[in-house]
């Protein structure tokens, strides 16, 4: 079984950026599936996921409801449906990781639907890699639809402020209620901390694993909206990345 | 409507806006269940008695009562005053954090409710976004004057923009104008691009350490001098608008 390690935070964080350089240090196989609405983990990666003609998750849900209604068989369920799209449509192959999104849904209503065939989907496909790594959208919500209920590692990634103190009692309260469970809760700093605030959360009582060094390499290619897989192995970004999954046991 | 991606700037934005805009009674929406936009404006919410869109609505679930008896017991909380947050510049409604498994459609139905029980009596209602394009689904404001859009430097940022008028007009959320704001990490050449295309771009909230400051503590956004570099841009970026500020 795979190991599932989510990665969370409030927006801006940084939640994609140590997806997008976790993926070049676990072990193989990896799946990446960006949870995001507004997603952007395949453009970081470098991965043109139309151009690939690759789908996503809300695409193919879209296309498994149309087949039913132009005339498919009315003994396949939607669900039936978008199960055998999923491998062929929505799963990008990559060296080392695979990657799969969710995808911007433009009817009204709320990601309940999508959100839970991926559950499914994912207990599917989890027994093939040896890591399921989960990138959320910014916020809470995403907590509360428990897509992952038993999590191995999940990473708060952190802004120094207030409210990022807040989100993390809040993220607690709301697995507890939920109920999911993890093994592991840590926390990590993102680029903007400095010393004074990295201690406030040395002192907080939970684990915290260290800071994603600052790295102007990453602004520049964010900012341009190119890979972060051009960035070199000893740029301070990879550098602390990797330290952080050396310590979680992920390398 | 603020809304843009994570981090930009959002409620800075909102709670600036709110301390410099000429609009009285002004009601305030917090839609964001990671939301901090009481603590910018100051107001401790749990100290002053308030409960969230949230808590109400989970307490009287907790209570064993009938979903569909929950709009009249929220308008009733809204009556006994428990809900609404008033203060001299602004009243206040926040979403708050739901605890129960699920998604939002619920709290967000409710406070799209209390919006329509409330808005005849304000001249204006401002509605602070969560992160990401979730909330635009559920439309909870369908018709929208002014949607800003707060921005960060990065291509991201671009594709959100597309992304937000793929789902309003998807979902049919009408809005007249549709308005782009720069964040504090603008550069003069984003400035300028941005200038250039057929997006209103209004200008650049700059950058001031105090917002910095002030946010990391955990203090009132209110407190920041008139005349620093936050405050200054965001009045001229509200003059830009059209909006009158407040003397």
């Amino acid at each position: 079984m795979a190991k599932k390690v989510v990665s969370t935070g409030r927006g801006g964080a940084g939640k994609s950026t140590f997806v997008a350089l976790m993926s070049r240090y676990l072990t193989p196989p990896s799946l990446l599936i960006d949870l995001d609405p507004d997603l952007s983990l395949a453009d970081m990666l470098g991965i043109d996921f139309q151009g690939e003609g690759k789908k996503t998750i809300v695409e193919a849900l879209y296309d498994a409801v149309n087949e039913r209604k132009h005339g498919g068989s009315p003994l396949t369920s939607v669900e039936d449906r978008f199960k055998g799209l999923i491998w062929g449509d929505c799963l990008y192959e990559g060296k080392g990781f695979d990657v799969m999104t969710l995808g911007t849904k433009d009817l009204e209503g709320c990601y309940c639907y999508p959100d839970h065939l991926l559950r499914k989907t994912i207990s599917q496909l989890s027994k093939n890699y040896k890591n399921v790594v989960i990138d959320s959208p910014a916020g809470l919500e995403h907590l509360n639809r428990n897509i992952v209920s038993e999590v191995d590692d999940l990473f708060v990634i952190l802004d120094p402020s207030e409210k990022s103190f807040i989100h993390i009692k809040k993220v607690k309260a709301i697995l507890k209620e939920v109920g999911v469970t993890y093994d592991h809760f840590y926390l990590l700093a993102n680029y903007m901390f400095d010393e004074e605030s990295e201690r406030y959360l040395k002192e907080m009582g939970e684990i915290y694993l260290g800071k994603i060094e600052y790295d102007k390499k990453v602004e520049e290619y964010n900012l341009k909206g190119e890979s972060l897989n051009k960035l070199p192995d000893d740029s301070p970004a990879c550098r602390s990345v990797r330290k952080i999954l050396e310590k979680a046991g992920l390398v | 409507m603020i809304t843009g991606r994570g981090g930009t700037g959002k409620s800075t934005f909102t709670t600036l806006l709110t301390k410099y805009i000429n609009a009285k009674p002004l009601l305030l929406i917090d839609l964001d269940p990671d939301g901090s936009l009481a603590k910018m404006l100051g107001v401790d919410l749990e100290k002053e008695g308030k409960l969230t869109i949230s808590d109400a609505l989970y307490e009287v679930i907790g209570k064993g009562k009938d979903t569909k008896d929950v709009p009249d017991l929220l308008k009733r909380k809204i009556e006994e005053g428990s809900i609404i947050y008033r203060d001299k510049k602004f009243d206040l409604v926040t979403l708050g954090t739901k605890l129960a498994p699920g998604c939002y459609c619920l709290p967000d139905e409710m406070i799209k409710e209390t919006i329509r029980n409330i808005n005849k009596n304000y001249e204006m209602v401002v509605v602070d976004s969560p992160a990401g394009l979730e909330h635009l689904n559920r439309k909870v404001t369908p018709d929208i004057d002014d949607l800003f859009v707060v921005l960060d430097p990065s291509e991201k940022s671009a594709k959100h923009i597309e992304r937000i008028k793929y789902v309003t007009r998807g979902v049919k959320i009408n809005y007249r104008n549709f308005y782009l704001v720069g964040n504090y990490r603008f550069t003069d050449e984003i400035e300028a691009y941005l200038l250039r295309t057929e997006e209103k771009y209004l200008g650049r909230i700059a950058y001031d350490p105090l917002v910095r400051e002030h946010n990391l503590k955990g203090e009132s956004l209110f407190k920041i001098p008139e005349d620093s570099p936050s405050s200054l841009s965001v009045k001229k970026i509200l003059v830009e608008a059209g909006y009158a500020l407040a003397s």
